[in-house]
């Protein structure tokens, strides 16, 4: 009996904690609203974005834009678990070469469109070119 | 398996001297022997191996006697006789055939196919694959069924085990020997040996030699920018050999050495000179002979096939339109017995490059500096229609060239006609004096591209059909091989690849046999039926008419002389584009005579690329509006340019130059801008102001039927029989002929190849051209 009663005053804890952490009943609500869930978790960090990187047993982030492709390469890796030591404990190396990260662009007028590297099946004549 | 040892075992042996000693019996001894020979298989293959080495020299053969030929050539010309037919049972169904009838041929008549590789049906036979053995009851050894001519009685058997075993052990010899490299070769999918070896040969290998160093290879030959050549794949079936020197007449291919190291080249590095070279590719039946310009393009069941009709000569050759992903990609031959067989010349089957290069795919305007820009289809329709608006009636004219459909030409010359206009012209020139275009039988093949095989004598005036119409030239080789038909010609000595009596190439000639008083009129009035030819291209010249007119009576005189009947004519015009007839149908003036006389204040070129008007025959203001696929000519002194569509990307009618109407189906759709040509002329209409009683094809061909109901009879001959009349109508022509000597635009092969713009664009004739001159100077 006192199991079930342990058990559910942990489940209590944890939903203040994530109500606590989300801002409140109404924070909660909007935090739900724009990502259909609500976790809490130690924050690990933010990147250039705003976005808030948290872990509790997993790692994940909150964004603030909600676009996947947001997430910087730095921090790419320690979110898919490629490395445990996020960015704030090892800062990733930087070369000069490196061009900042930007998120994907496509159904905007700064898409990426690539140039076809076929030839071209019909050839159209042209009438200024002068021949002979 | 037996008897392929036994081949292999006799090929082993020096059989140089016999082989000569076969010929000789053979060509002296006649029939009787020759039928011997035929009969035993085993001499019959040996027999082949000297025809092939000896290259089917046709023309040697035709010294001996008729009925030896009517053997050599096979079981297709049966020697004639009293017909009584024999019965023979193939698999137990009794069939009744005439006598010379081969086995194979037999069999097809119950509907039973017999695998063959070196028998086919438009070649003399030569029985040297042996893939068609078959059983006959009581015979000691299976017989090979192309060669061998069927007996009273006999009870054959294509499915026995006997059967079965003698193909498979064939095919095991062929395989021992050939390179198993179907997933690199193009004729993967469609290659003969691929689906036979499936279907009737063994289903486990029984080569174990894997570590042989020796297998057979053959060095590949250069025979030309249209042809590659892969030979180790080849079966020594010698299709290629026997083609090149019955039906192309030119003895390029054949064989050196023998048993294991027999080779099908060229003996010397040379390109195969021929204008239907094309078709040894459809004739191999491996891959050995393939399409260079096709090569590794695609496989054939990722293509599709529409069917359509040639357009790069008069001839109206049926092909089909090989495509993907709307990119034509080959053309192929589609058989059609009365005009092209089976066959298709060089610039049909591989100009279809020219398709893709030199397009006009987007309408242009002339700026105000001069230069021709892209313009919308809106700005384009309102600058034409602008231009027509602003001149009179008979200040508008029209010129249409060699790709023109009957569709577009009605269309045009309906707008035309509504805004006052008569004077729509073809580039193509032809006598408008006497009868002129308004008698059918005038200006048309009449004798029929088939008709001419029944033929006993032939002239041709003017012409060389060897390259202005490539498959009616083969039929008269044909007629010249099977009929003894005898050929002369006026003008040039051009050579046609059988012999033709050359009467010299003066007009003098001509006025001459017009009054019986040359020589060859004899042959002529002798003649039982007699066809006369005249080109068109000899009509050109400023005396056409009076050379018609010579030609008219030459023929009427012919024709009395004969005394043939009605139904056989005589007199024939061989155009060399294939919209000329369908354009004189609907009325069409021949000739921009008229337009040279009275420059125009709009000019409308539909397809016209030949040149034939220029800037400085028309005066400055005049404003030219090209309507076409490709940039030459036309659209380079244009104002205004309207992309249309080729005969590949649309629905249209043509009239091949026998009269019969054929209409090509849309394989892909025209690129860019460009649109089917009777619309760009419908929606011209509408802005110009007039109004078009058609909205769809169907219309469009209602009304042609309506002009001339000829135009869609699709598939007929639309017989015409006025020449009487007409000798009489060109008795009032006036011209005198003058004195210039009678001459040819395409003498030789390099002349073929580049004639029309599409043919100009295409990089594969141009390379062909190139081939030809540098094989001019090489010593072979
Ligand atoms: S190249 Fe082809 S057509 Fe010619 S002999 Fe060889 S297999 Fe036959
Ligand atoms: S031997 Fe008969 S088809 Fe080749």
């Amino acid at each position: 009996m006192a199991k079930y009663i342990t058990g559910a005053l942990d489940k209590l804890k944890v939903t203040f904690d994530i109500l606590k952490q989300n801002g409140g009943i109404r924070g909660s609500l909007y935090q739900l609203f724009r990502t259909d869930e609500l976790k809490n978790g130690t924050v690990v960090g933010t990147d250039k974005y705003g976005n808030t990187y948290y872990e509790n047993n997993r790692y994940f982030v909150v964004f603030l834009d909600y676009d996947g492709s947001q997430v910087p390469a730095e921090w790419y890796g320690w979110l898919h678990y490629k490395t445990d030591l996020p960015p704030t404990v090892k800062p990733s190396v930087k070369y000069k070469w490196m061009v900042d990260h930007t998120e994907n662009k496509s159904g905007t007028s700064e898409a990426y469109m690539p140039f076809s590297t076929t030839k071209s099946k019909i050839q159209a004549w042209d009438p200024n070119a002068r021949k002979e | 398996m037996f008897i392929g040892l036994v081949i292999v075992a006799f090929s082993l042996l020096d059989f140089a001297l016999l082989r000569l000693l076969l010929v000789f019996l053979s060509f002296y001894y006649g029939l009787k022997k020759r039928k011997i020979y035929y009969q035993n298989p085993i001499v019959s293959g040996l027999l082949s191996g000297v025809q092939a080495g000896f290259m089917l020299r046709l023309p040697f053969l035709r010294s001996i006697p008729q009925v030896t030929r009517a053997v050599t050539l096979g079981g297709r010309t049966v020697v004639t006789g009293a017909p009584e037919k024999v019965e023979v049972f193939i698999d137990g169904q009794p069939v009744l055939v005439d006598p010379g009838t081969t086995v194979l041929q037999a069999a097809a008549m119950v509907g039973v196919e017999i695998p063959r590789f070196c028998y086919h049906e438009r070649l003399s036979v030569a029985g040297n694959c042996r893939m068609c053995l078959v059983e006959v009851e009581k015979s000691a050894k299976p017989v090979a069924a192309c060669a061998m001519p069927v007996m009273k009685g006999w009870r054959i058997k294509t499915n026995s085990e006997l059967t079965r075993k003698a193909r498979e052990g064939v095919m095991e010899f062929l395989l021992v020997n050939h390179p198993l490299d179907c997933p690199i070769c193009d004729q993967g999918g469609e290659c003969d040996l691929q689906d036979q070896s499936m279907t009737f040969g063994s289903d486990r290998s029984r080569f174990t030699d894997i570590t042989f160093s020796g297998k057979r290879a053959v060095e590949d030959k250069n025979v030309g920018p249209l042809i590659k050549t892969i030979m180790t794949r080849c079966i020594h079936c010698t299709r290629c050999i026997r083609f090149a020197s019955e039906v192309a007449g030119v003895d390029d291919l054949g064989t050196t050495g023998r048993g294991g190291d027999m080779q099908v080249g060229t003996y010397v590095e040379k390109m195969f000179l021929s204008e239907l070279s094309g078709n040894v590719i459809d004739l191999c039946p491996v891959g050995a002979l393939t399409s260079k310009p096709y090569a590794f393009m695609a496989r054939p069941w990722e293509t599709r096939k529409t069917d359509s009709i040639d357009v790069m000569d008069a001839v109206g050759s049926n092909i089909f339109v090989t495509h993907r992903t709307g990119e034509v990609l080959r053309v192929l031959p589609r058989t059609h017995e009365e005009i092209n067989e089976e066959w298709l010349s060089d610039k049909s089957r591989f100009a279809c490059d020219g398709l893709k290069r030199q397009r006009l795919v987007s309408p242009m305007v002339r700026d105000s500096n001069g230069k021709l820009v892209m313009v919308e289809w809106e700005d384009a329709l309102v600058a034409v229609a602008r231009a027509l608006q602003s001149a009179k009636g008979d200040e508008l004219a029209a010129i249409v060239g060699g790709f023109a459909d009957a569709e577009a030409l009605v269309v045009l010359k309906d707008m035309l006609n509504i805004l006052g206009s008569e004077s729509l012209c073809t580039e193509e020139i032809f006598p408008m004096d006497g009868a002129g275009t308004d008698l059918r039988s005038n200006y048309l093949l009449n004798s029929t591209i088939a008709g001419v095989e029944e033929a006993d004598v032939v002239l041709l005036i003017g012409t060389n059909t060897r390259f202005e119409a490539p498959l009616f030239n083969a039929r008269l080789r044909k007629a010249w091989i099977n009929n003894d038909l005898r050929v002369a010609s006026v003008g040039p000595k051009v050579d046609l690849t059988y012999e033709t009596e050359n009467l010299g190439d003066s007009v003098q000639v001509l006025k001459d046999l017009a009054e019986g008083r040359h020589a060859f009129s004899k042959v002529l009035n002798g003649a039982k039926r007699p066809v006369i030819v005249v080109g068109s291209g000899a009509l050109q010249r400023e005396d056409g008419a009076a050379i018609f007119q010579l030609t008219q009576r030459i023929a009427q005189n012919a024709r009395v002389a004969s005394n043939v009947g009605h139904d056989w004519r005589v007199l024939n015009v061989l155009h060399r584009v294939a919209s000329q007839v369908a354009a004189l149908d609907l009325g069409y003036k021949a000739g921009i005579e008229a337009i040279r006389a009275k420059p125009p204040k709009v000019l409308f070129l539909l397809g016209a690329d030949e040149g034939a008007i220029s800037r400085e025959d028309l005066p400055k203001d005049c404003f030219v509006i090209y309507q076409g696929h490709h940039g030459d000519h036309g659209a380079a002194m244009a104002d205004a340019v309207l992309p249309g569509a080729a005969y590949t990307e649309k629905s249209a009618t043509y009239v091949n130059m026998e009269g019969r109407a054929q209409q090509t189906f849309t394989a892909i759709t025209a690129p860019g801008l460009a649109r089917e040509d009777w619309k760009i002329l419908r929606a011209l209409g509408e802005v110009v102001g007039v109004k078009l009683p058609y909205d769809t094809l169907t219309q469009v061909r209602a009304r042609l039927t309506e002009v001339s109901p000829n135009l869609t009879r699709y598939g007929d001959v639309e017989a015409a029989n006025y020449f009487a009349q007409a000798v009489e109508l060109s008795k009032l022509i006036k011209a005198q002929p003058s004195s210039a000597p009678l001459d040819v635009r395409q003498k030789t092969l390099e002349d073929f190849y580049m004639t029309d713009s599409i043919s100009r664009a295409s990089p594969t004739m141009a390379k062909c051209v190139q081939a030809v001159k540098k094989q001019r100077q090489s010593k072979y």
